[in-house]
């Protein structure tokens, strides 16, 4: 079956220049300007299946927004090549673009002073939707999201998890075979970020479509990803299964204990299981290697007055900001 | 052979026609949302149409002729402008104010993922729909001023025709300027510069010096906007003049084209 997405060898420079601060500097900036170039994506190789989810991610800046827009031709890169669905993106064919579908949680593709339904008929004509496709996708939509009475409201009065809904409709209705979801949920409360996730992967399962995630929300990636790509300064550090990711500091549990009474946390067993105290010394959370892990929880209840004890996997949260905290534990950058 | 050509010609136009429909069922639906906002645009205009009409009226107070042209062809050639000003404030002046916006806050992004021909919803999504309704009064003096002249019926015939080349010219010129707006991205000055070639245009070629003529009929052709058709009408031998706006036209097209996708090559998108 033909990649969704391929890519090889994929860079991106872009320019800028210094300015020094104050009057003095702006007046010398607008004659003279020492630009730089700067790599925000260099030698990136990626092959994804179609009907694939996977998470892209890293720190503000690594360059996963660029890497999108190159996916969808926004951009045109400066070197490499990319396919998406055997197109090349930057070329803009119409049948490319009928086939995929953008979403980005800080910018808005819908009529800001008319209601959402408004800009659906727009859509509906640019990619020349049939009359009967086009109600039976609203309505399947409005189900899922349940916003039927919000398709007649101004955009501008919508709350930003409703608006996200729409935004999310509009780029779904012409049934795109990959979407690219850049931070969909950013500055949504929990509820809606979960709604917004339970309606991708209830999509995602009907329609076999392959997702392209970013977010800086773990609980979107864990919820919605079985890969995860990570980027860090434009360079791909890992490309695998999330079990795997989370497994990259060992196999470790993530271990939560309460206590009836205060305790003395300068105790040597504390200071090897990467302790986080809560101020009253009431509670702790803990790492604790899985060999480690049977004899380490028995220390604890017997030595220890706990109230409660629980034992998961390492969130992936947790694993991400160990890695981007200490960078030279991932495989060095190809 | 032709026949599935022609299908597929009907079919794109459709298309276009469609999503044209919807641009302006939703910006009637914005701009009826803000009713005084909408109420103003329109006497706005009107005082803008009657204050160049007014102007070469008083001109006309105190001298017969300007050039080898009296009050009567004068106001004649106003009406022209202000009927090809009425179109351009009505169905594509907010989309230069736009474009700008677009590119600087990567708006644009949407427009370029679209399936459609991203020039055409750049230039032409946004209208104002209450001006529409000025549209009686250029139209009003046109017929008005064109009696007095004694205009034949393929004269008048030609009219509307003529009106809309000089818009076609117009957009045409302002587009290819617009898209330096990939380079400069704060493009403020542009869109004045836009503003004060549409002054230069208001008025007939023969009224500037030499050089200043030259300069806006063969570099940035502004005055073959009015001048070449209202010329044709008052004096058929004058069709060089539309010979020669067809050319600009083709070349404005190129041009357009050669600095669309060089654009687009290094357009880099706002940071989201």
């Amino acid at each position: 079956m033909q990649d969704a997405i391929f890519c090889q060898n994929l860079a991106k420079y872009f320019r800028h220049y210094h300015k020094e601060p104050g009057i003095t500097g702006s007046i010398k900036s607008f004659f003279v300007r020492n630009y730089e170039s700067k790599a925000a994506i260099r030698d990136f190789d990626l092959q994804i299946a179609q009907g694939e989810i996977i998470g892209l991610l890293g720190p503000n800046g690594a360059g996963k927004t660029t890497l999108m827009k190159m996916f969808t031709g926004i951009i045109v890169p400066s070197a490499g090549e990319i396919q998406i669905l055997g197109h090349l993106p930057h070329q803009r064919e119409n049948a490319f673009r009928r086939k995929i579908a953008l979403v980005m949680g800080q910018k808005s593709q819908l009529w800001w002073d008319i209601p959402a339904m408004d800009s659906f008929l727009l859509l509906q004509k640019y990619y020349e939707i049939p009359d009967a496709d086009f109600k039976k996708r609203l309505g399947t939509l409005c189900e899922l999201m349940e916003v039927e009475k919000l398709l007649k409201v101004h955009v501008r009065k919508l709350s930003l998890g409703e608006r996200m809904k729409m935004e999310l409709m509009a780029s779904l209705l012409h049934q795109p075979e990959v979407v690219f979801l850049d931070e969909p949920t950013i500055g949504l409360d929990l509820v809606a970020q979960k709604n917004i996730r339970d309606f991708v992967l209830a999509w995602q399962r009907e329609f076999r479509t392959t997702v392209i995630l970013t977010s800086h929300y773990m609980a979107d990636v864990d919820a919605l990803c079985q890969r995860i790509v990570l980027v860090l300064d434009g360079c791909k550090r890992f490309d695998g299964a999330i079990r795997e990711f989370e497994s990259m500091l060992g196999k470790q549990k993530f271990v939560s204990v309460d206590f009836e009474t205060p305790i003395d946390n300068r105790e040597n067993l504390w200071a090897e299981l990467d302790p986080n105290w809560n101020n009253d010394g009431t509670h702790v959370e803990l790492r604790i290697p899985e060999e480690a892990l049977r004899q380490t929880a028995m220390a604890i209840l017997r030595d220890y007055p706990v109230s409660a004890l629980s034992m998961e996997k390492l969130p992936i949260e947790r694993v991400m900001n160990e890695l981007l905290t200490n960078p030279h534990l991932l495989a060095a950058p190809r | 052979m032709f026949n599935p050509l022609f299908k597929r010609i009907g079919q794109r136009i459709g298309h276009y026609a469609g999503i044209y429909k919807e641009f302006v069922s939703n910006c009637f639906a914005a701009a009826m949302t803000y009713r005084f906002h909408f109420v103003m645009l329109i006497i706005m205009d009107l005082l803008f149409y009657l204050s160049i009409l007014a102007s070469v009226d008083f001109l006309f107070a105190h001298v017969n002729k300007i050039g080898s042209w009296g009050r009567t062809e004068f106001m004649f050639f106003m009406a022209f402008m202000i009927a090809i000003e009425h179109l351009h404030m009505t169905f594509v002046s907010e989309n230069f104010w736009e474009f700008s916006y677009d590119i600087r806050t990567g708006r644009l992004d949407f427009i370029l993922l679209k399936p459609v021909g991203a020039l055409f919803v750049i230039f032409f999504r946004s209208m104002r729909p209450g001006t529409l309704i000025n549209g009686f009064f250029p139209w009003y003096y046109l017929i008005h001023f064109g009696s007095q002249l004694h205009l034949g019926p393929l004269q008048w015939l030609a009219l509307p025709f003529l009106v809309l080349l000089g818009l076609t010219l117009l957009t045409s010129i302002e587009i290819l300027l617009s898209m330096s707006m990939f380079w400069i991205v704060e493009s403020m000055g542009i869109n004045f510069l836009r503003m004060q070639l549409q002054q230069v245009s208001r008025w007939p070629d023969f009224v500037y010096q030499y050089f200043a003529q030259k300069f806006f009929s063969f570099i940035v052709p502004v005055l073959l906007v009015g001048s070449a058709p209202v010329k044709f009408l008052l004096d058929s031998s004058q069709w060089p003049g539309l010979v020669w706006v067809a050319v600009v036209l083709l070349i404005c097209w190129s041009g357009i084209g050669f600095f669309w996708r060089k654009g687009l090559a290094s357009y880099e998108s706002a940071s989201s």
